[in-house]
């Protein structure tokens, strides 16, 4: 049992703070405004390595494991959550490539995108699919969070499946996350690889869910931290409004809030890493940051007052932000549904090393 | 628990089997009489008989856990049996620590040596709150004169765990008035001094298995040497013996946090053995509720570790081991409330587990600063609210 972290992740973390505070903060609102980051800013973020953190050695990749994953994206998403999903081009469809397809696939999507610098992978997750999975696969979602797509990789209960034509994007307006742009998708060609392995679908889908998870707890370090600060600076009756104890004690509880979010996201990254089954612990972290976003988003704006409620500051855009990512990675009900399904062997006192 | 050391695993298996076996039906037994077990209860004997053949955690230098991660362990278990029992064991208890550290020589082993090795149970207690006033430290009123022949306590102190029972009693009361708070110093009471008055065994909603007690010092005299830390002005610990008292308070939090996570665990489980066996955890609602259950348990447990840990790796850990007091605390409650639901009306009969533990767990919030005394204090550190 052990809550030091490792030499490794202290200067992953110096470095994407660095890239996060120089890069993306300041230009938070150009990038939603443009609906994606600026090329030069994609660049610095490939050649720091970033893009590659969990990518195994042999590909090229620093082969870091979800532990440092999940601790990249609170970082970057603590700058701009749209951002952080906008520079990851292979983004979380990458776990299902690899999940399915193993390294061979896994190469073959890393030198497609090393090869086009404006390619994407967008990844589905299709909830309620069906059984079928022979011949073209036809349907549509109203949202993906990415404004291109070269693949789409799809995950479902039961399996997955990888289309590289035969589908088509169109803009959305979409309600936060701009940077990374939005799209509605339909679909109706031959998928390029179709598995099936439920197993295998619920391990890649707890990687997905953790780092999606661990872009809302991001978000919300922001929101809560900003509004920290904020409520010592406004003065109302007097006092800082922070010294009024209605306020002190919900900025703790948000704090609280944020702390178990945090501490949940890496305990299930940690079992993951360890080789053990995280699925149950993943989607209890999933709902538990959407539980917590639900609360500390909106309160942060509160804490602002009609100033939260303007654009001039950022805790708008974080309710948005965080209310959104909800919305990915399969959604709160589904992971309600797999963290309740786990909850007869798990013990929750057990420690993975 | 993997993740621990075989050793304190070790440990924690012989709690579990001493609290399934001894622990859980004692603490039921005092739950149903509404009473605390009488000081001559065979388990008391049977409690310091084990302590004799199985040294305590605290003192196996063979377990590579730091003391605060050892006693968060240990706690936690217990209190899943019973936290009441927990409370009510022989020992020199919660101003063990306060003794240890600010004592003089001789009062540690005068205070603290019986306990060693001892062979009938025994009890030590401290005694803070007042009628008017637990959370308002600088409120007390308790006051101590020097005379000639020592000192005269005088006031009143509630809700004080053993202290009817107790070899001794600490009992803090203010020396100088003028000073305000750092006025205040600790003085023993031994058992039997006739100015420990108007003596009240209180009746309790939960956490039966313990005495707490409220008494009156009416002209309550003790030798000078009952003073905690000694009589020299020139001892630094004497300055800062009221700071040194609530600091000691810091560290017994993280106790009281997994303590509370035990409880909580106890609550988990039994609910979900319920849901199990009555078929209601096919119910989707069920399971979901359970699901946020056990979430938040193991939340509460990696709070209160880590705050534990940090205090073993001497990391400030103020506002961890708030946080996790807090947290844990609002978590037993939390729990044992939805479990009553999910058990139903079973839960209404008067023979749950839950619902003894629903009654047990709110005391945690309210004990060793309050779930607004806590959330004060992380405000402080956080944005330096003032006091
Ligand atoms: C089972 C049990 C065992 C106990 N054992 C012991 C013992 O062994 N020794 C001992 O000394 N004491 C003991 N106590 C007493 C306990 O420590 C006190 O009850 C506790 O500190 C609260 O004090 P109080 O009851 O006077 O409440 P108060 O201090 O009067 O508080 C009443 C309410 O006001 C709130 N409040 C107070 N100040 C503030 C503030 N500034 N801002 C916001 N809210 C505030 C509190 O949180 C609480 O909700 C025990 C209590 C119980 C229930």
């Amino acid at each position: 049992m052990n809550f030091s972290s490792n030499d490794t992740d202290d200067m992953l973390s110096e470095t994407v703070r660095r890239f996060a505070t120089e890069e993306l903060r300041p230009k938070l609102r150009e990038f939603e405004a443009r609906r994606s980051v600026a090329r030069d800013v994609q660049e610095r973020f490939e050649s720091l390595g970033l893009a590659a953190i969990d990518l195994p050695e042999a590909l090229g990749g620093v082969g870091l494991g979800l532990s440092s994953r999940v601790l990249v994206n609170r970082i970057l998403a603590e700058a701009d959550a749209g951002a952080a999903l906008a520079l990851d081009r292979f983004g979380p469809a990458a776990y299902v490539i690899e999940t399915f397809g193993g390294s061979d696939l896994l190469e073959r999507y890393r030198d497609l995108l090393a090869s086009r610098p404006e390619t994407r992978l967008a990844l589905l997750i299709d909830v309620d699919a069906g059984t079928v999975l022979e011949g073209p696969v036809r349907g549509e979602a109203a949202w993906i969070a990415s404004g291109n797509a070269d693949v789409l990789v799809c995950l479902r209960r039961d399996g997955a499946w990888v289309m590289e034509s035969g589908f088509e994007l169109e803009q959305a307006r979409g309600a936060a996350l701009h940077a990374t742009g939005a799209s509605r998708i339909r679909y109706g060609g031959a998928p390029a690889h179709v598995w099936r392995d439920s197993t295998l679908a619920a391990q890649a889908w707890a990687k997905v869910r953790l780092y999606h998870a661990a872009l809302i707890w991001g978000v919300l370090v922001d929101a809560a931290g900003f509004s920290r600060r904020y409520a010592l600076e406004r003065v109302a009756f007097g006092k800082p409004i922070a010294h009024h104890q209605a306020l002190a004690f919900l900025i703790v509880d948000m704090e609280i809030a944020v702390e178990r979010v945090g501490l949940l996201i890496a305990d299930a990254a940690r079992l993951i890493d360890a080789g053990m089954d995280g699925t149950g612990a993943a989607a209890s972290a999933f709902v538990d940051a959407v539980e917590a976003s639900r609360f500390v988003g909106p309160n942060a704006v509160q804490i602002l007052g009609g100033h939260g409620f303007m654009r001039d500051y950022p805790v708008e855009k974080a309710m948005r932000d965080s209310r959104a990512l909800g919305l990915l990675a399969g959604g709160t009900d589904a992971a309600q549904d797999d963290a309740g399904a786990a909850l007869a062997p798990a013990n929750p006192m057990e420690f993975a090393a | 628990m993997s993740g621990f050391s075989a050793a304190l695993r070790a440990h924690i298996e012989r709690a579990r089997e001493w609290g399934r076996n001894e622990v859980r039906p004692a603490g039921l037994e005092a739950d149903r009489n509404a009473a605390p077990l009488p000081a001559d209860h065979p388990y008391f004997a049977k409690f310091v008989d084990f302590r004799r053949r199985h040294p305590s955690p605290a003192e196996d230098d063979t377990i590579s856990e730091g003391s605060a991660v050892r006693m968060a362990v240990l706690n936690e278990e217990n209190a899943y049996w019973d936290r009441g029992m927990g409370v009510a064991a022989p020992g020199p208890g919660l101003p063990a620590a306060i003794v240890a550290a600010l004592g003089t020589p001789e009062q540690r082993e005068r205070f603290l040596g019986p306990f060693r090795g001892a062979k009938e149970p025994r009890w030590g207690s401290f005694a803070l709150t007042e009628p008017g006033g637990g959370s308002d430290t600088a409120a007390f009123r308790t006051r101590a004169i020097r005379t000639d022949r020592g000192y005269v306590l005088r006031g009143s102190k509630c809700f004080i765990g053993n202290a009817a029972r107790a070899d001794w009693v600490l009992i803090q009361a203010n020396l100088d008035p003028e000073k305000g708070r750092a006025g205040q110093r600790a003085f023993f009471v031994e058992h039997g001094n006739p100015g420990m008055t108007g003596i009240k065994i209180e009746k309790k909603m939960g956490l039966r298995a313990y005495e707490s007690v409220s008494f009156i010092l009416e002209d309550c005299e003790v030798p000078h040497e009952n003073l905690l830390g000694g009589e020299q002005p020139a001892r630094t610990s004497q300055s800062s013996a009221y700071g040194a008292t609530m600091g000691s308070l810091n560290t017994t939090r993280v106790g009281v946090a997994a303590s509370a996570v035990g409880l909580a665990r106890s609550a988990y489980d039994e609910t979900l053995d319920i849901a199990k066996q009555s078929g209601s955890i096919k119910s989707a609602r069920v399971r979901d509720r359970l699901e946020a259950m056990r979430r938040r348990l193991r939340a509460a447990w990696l709070m209160t570790l880590r705050a534990a840990w940090k205090a073993d790796e001497k990391i400030p850990n103020i506002v961890d081991a708030s946080m996790a007091k807090v947290f844990a605390a609002e978590t037993a409650h939390e729990l044992a409330t939805v479990g009553m639901e999910i058990v139903g009306l079973e839960a209404g009969a008067g023979d749950c587990l839950v619902e003894k533990l629903f009654r047990d767990a709110k005391a945690l919030n309210i004990v060793e600063g309050t779930g607004q005394i806590q959330r004060i204090i992380i405000a402080r550190n956080l944005v330096g609210l003032p006091r």
